[in-house]
């Protein structure tokens, strides 16, 4: 039959790779090729997203964050955090659906002060009904210094 | 003799004025022309630069927002995806970076955005391929294909 204009549908035939030797693949080379570098620890610099103060923060190590709120911990304390989302090095990223396990990541941080932000003025005005309101708000805020970002290779 | 009132030539007169007056004023140091000299025109600039920044603190978060979109979007350009699709497939996988983290993963981190963007690519052909079906021409009488060889 010739070929006509309706054959075959205008958009790119996309042939996807076989599910079952994809899987094979996967565990087979990349796994145990990113288990070696981490295990041999041949990567650089480690950076990670973190779900930390209902924010997400790219953070390194010896990183400084500033939070607008307060923590119930005392300066100087260590704190872990849990909830790591993506963790990356020069040649490889572990994404985390959503996050990844607390087994394979740890990331370590210190409370260094508690302080209140700079005096914001808050003003209300509206103009010829003589209506001012002004309120000076001084919101706490914490500071946290990452210690470091450290992976373990139990990847399957 | 018993004075119930004070005198007439008693007057209360305000002895800081200085002070209060350096409170506005101090605000608007950095303004241009006299209205950083004069209190009477300090003070009007003074209290529409702080409504101003009372209500630029709301805008700012929509602002940065649509930043953050417009950065995200011109680097799934660069790797051939648009960037609904990029967002889309990459919620489909469970991924859930937010904008801002996308936006600073783009900039400083370009290796991890190209996977990011695979990934979504990858999701997306996947969809394509489960909303297709297998191919076949579909049953029935009236919706068959006929062929003329």
């Amino acid at each position: 039959v010739a070929k006509t204009s309706l054959t075959s549908p205008p958009w790119p035939e996309v042939k996807l790779p076989d599910p079952v030797e994809e899987a094979k693949y996967h565990a087979a080379e990349v796994v145990r090729k990113v288990n070696g570098l981490i295990s041999a620890g041949q990567y650089g610099r480690l950076f990670a997203v973190v779900h930390f103060a209902s924010k997400q923060w790219k953070i390194t190590n010896e990183d400084l964050i500033m939070m607008d709120n307060v923590l119930e911990a005392e300066c100087g304390d260590r704190i872990r955090m849990e909830k790591v989302l993506l963790v990356g090095a020069d040649d490889f990223t572990l994404i985390g659906r959503p996050l990844l396990g607390k087994d394979l990541v740890r990331v370590e941080a210190t409370v260094i002060e508690k302080t209140e932000s700079w005096p914001k003025v808050n003003l209300r005005f509206w103009r010829r009904h003589n209506y001012q309101r002004k309120k000076i708000i001084a919101n706490p805020q914490t500071v946290l210094r990452i210690n470091t970002i450290e992976i373990y290779p139990c990847l399957s | 003799m018993v004075v119930l009132s004070a005198a007439r030539w008693l007057r209360s007169r305000l002895s800081e004025r200085f002070w209060r007056v350096q409170e506005v004023l101090k605000y608007a140091r950095h303004f241009r022309g006299r209205k950083n000299r004069c209190y009477k025109l300090a003070v009007r600039s003074v209290r529409r630069a702080f409504v101003r920044s009372t209500k630029a603190r709301r805008e700012k978060k929509r602002f940065l927002r649509a930043l953050w979109i417009t950065r995200i979007e011109a680097a799934s350009l660069e790797h051939g995806l648009k960037y609904p699709a990029f967002i889309s497939n990459l919620v489909k996988t469970q991924v859930e970076l937010n904008r801002k983290v996308l936006a600073d993963l783009a900039i400083y981190e370009p290796k991890t955005f190209k996977s990011l963007a695979a990934l979504a690519q990858r999701r997306r052909q996947e969809g394509f391929l489960a909303a297709l079906g297998d191919g076949k021409e579909p049953e029935g009488i009236f919706s068959r294909i006929v062929h003329h060889h």
